[in-house]
């Protein structure tokens, strides 16, 4: 019987994080004066012991306990050798993957907002304002403050706010208050407001209003916090990485390619930097960020899909959108672009340690489901890329009938996204296949922006 | 053949928005940075936008590299201060 899933016992658990910035060298970012900025400057933002791990430099930090016993909610995290997965791709390639999707809100980012609610509350904090996409991190920060018993405001923008109703409600079951972004609370919310009542809202919007929150509190107990990008969240994250690594060893195996997605870089981060360290020192292992496909340029060629269906799980796609004629207009963005990213990832992707790839939206959609039908697991449309990745390195491995083992981090579950599978199951994406006339009806319709039709308003 | 704005997923979000958001949601009404990444599938972005842009704005847009985090961060942090520093209108 072949083993399915490794876990540890909660006593075998990591007591420390790793700190990546103990062993490569980052320049620190620049002011407007030419100076490094000092970490001080974010003292209105953040409670010092967090700016204090920002900054580390120590290669191990250990873990509170406090964090420890709210982390055994749900952790470790089970890794599951994908052998349905295997099977449908009829790869001899070895896969597992790491379930952050066992975490009360679905994903990984409370392996952060825990210790963060629990830094903000040892510094006498009592209430933590952010910013909200789709609503997978402002659910995560307000069940770690519930754990604290700190308040919790999460600004959420707006045109997601109408689509997604059950995640407000998520936060609020767990005490959070979220609130559609612009709002009247800040003065940045209603400035927009009076110019544009109908706006969907925007990130940039959102993260105004929650910082505002945060730095107009005169009694000092609020803090805003961030669930991705920077430093302090890619450590927290690398409990991931090295409970993975425990694992492994367990059965006697190590990676020889690791994938995670990568949209601010810290599901990816956590589970990839325990293995950089061993790359820095002479591990030969692959390491893949994946994004959403980039524009491709001219050079490249048109985007080619690949549809190797080897066990009948592709019969949705047909064809991918832009149906095979299409060539996108000249544009040269310079492969992948790292916006938005942590910047020690954008460091490690120039050093060469990390390759970054893309995966389109319908290839993902498509891995999804292959994923769903022979694991069982729904997974978030996030997690999606990593996994179209790793049918990719699944299908090369059977090419070159090579035994490679793949580790990928499955960061969190679809359940809350299955609007998004409706579509893909009903044919919408696979099916914006514009002629000639249609698009130069979309081109007349854009025109006439702003056109908030599919808002409802409240 | 009625609908000819088709919503996407948008990878910062998380959720769908239709063309017209990341046509507006970037920096001074630019469209958002990543909007050649995400709309290349569905239709090309590049030569509409092209056409739609000002030369300037389109090069702008083309050249976006956003601050980094930190940054971005302090600069809102000092916009929220002054915010913060003035009395709501009523
Ligand atoms: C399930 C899931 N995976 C991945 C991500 C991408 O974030 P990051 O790159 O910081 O891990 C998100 C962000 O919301 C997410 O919800």
């Amino acid at each position: 019987m072949a083993l399915r899933k490794i876990v540890l016992s909660e006593d075998e658990m990591p007591r420390q994080w790793y700190n990546i910035l103990a062993d490569i060298k980052m320049n620190p970012p620049l002011g407007p004066d030419g100076n490094p900025v000092s970490p001080d400057a974010l003292a209105p933002v953040f409670p010092m012991n967090l700016i204090e791990q920002e900054v580390s430099s120590e290669r191990w930090i250990t873990i509170p306990e406090p964090v420890m016993e709210v982390y055994r909610i749900w952790r470790p995290s089970p890794l599951v050798r994908a052998i349905n997965l295997e099977k449908a791709l009829d790869t001899p390639a070895r896969i597992y993957f790491k379930n952050e999707g066992v975490s009360p809100p679905g994903s990984h980012k409370p392996n952060t907002a825990v210790p963060q609610a629990y830094y903000n509350k040892v510094f006498g904090i009592k209430r933590i304002t952010t910013e909200t996409g789709a609503g997978q991190w402002g659910s995560a920060l307000s069940f770690a403050c519930s754990q604290f018993g700190l308040e919790c405001k999460v600004f959420m923008v707006r045109i997601s706010f109408d689509q997604k109703p059950y995640r407000k409600t998520m936060m609020g079951v767990w005490g959070g208050k979220c609130i559609p972004s612009p709002s009247m609370e800040t003065k940045a919310g209603r400035d927009v407001l009076a110019q544009y009542p109908d706006t969907p809202g925007s990130l940039g919007i959102a993260i105004s209003e929650a910082v505002e929150a945060a730095v107009s509190d005169t009694t000092g107990q609020t803090r805003y916090s961030l669930g991705s990008v920077l430093n302090h969240v890619m450590l927290h994250q690398t409990v991931i990485g090295l409970e993975a690594k425990n694992q492994l060893a367990k059965v006697g195996e190590y990676p020889d390619i690791i994938i995670g997605c990568a949209g601010g870089g810290s599901n990816f981060a956590g589970t990839a930097f325990p293995f950089v360290l061993d790359k820095i020192n002479g591990k030969n292992i692959e390491i893949f960020p994946v994004e959403p496909a980039a524009c491709p340029t001219l050079t490249q060629g048109p985007f080619v899909y690949d549809h190797g269906d080897n066990a009948g799980y592709t019969p949705l796609l047909p064809m991918h959108s832009l149906g095979h004629n299409f060539v996108p207009a000249p544009f040269h963005a310079g492969g992948l672009r790292y916006h938005g990213m942590a910047p020690t990832v954008s460091q490690l992707v120039n050093e060469g340690l990390l390759e970054a790839k893309a995966v389109s939206q319908l290839e993902a959609y498509e891995a999804g489901l292959i994923f769903a039908r022979s694991e069982g697991h729904i997974p978030a449309p996030e997690t999606t890329h990593a996994i179209a990745q790793v049918v990719k390195e699944a299908r090369r491995a059977k090419e070159e009938g090579k035994e490679k083992v793949i580790l990928f981090n499955w960061s969190g579950h679809g359940c809350l996204d299955l609007g998004a599978y409706e579509k893909f199951l009903a044919g919408e994406l696979t099916n914006p296949i514009f002629t000639e006339e249609e698009k130069v009806k979309a081109a007349e319709a854009f025109k006439n922006y702003p056109r908030p039709a599919n808002l409802k308003s409240r | 053949m009625e609908s000819v704005d088709p919503s996407i997923r948008c990878p910062r979000l998380g959720s769908d928005v239709p063309f017209y958001y990341c046509r507006k949601c970037g920096e001074n009404g630019l469209p958002c940075f990543k909007v050649f990444d995400c709309w290349w599938e569905i239709f090309d972005v590049v030569a509409y936008l092209r056409d739609e842009l000002s030369p300037v704005d389109f090069e702008r847009l083309k050249g976006t590299k956003p601050k980094e985090k930190v940054l971005s961060l302090l600069e809102i942090i000092e916009k929220a201060k002054k915010n913060a520093s003035e009395p709501p209108a009523q």
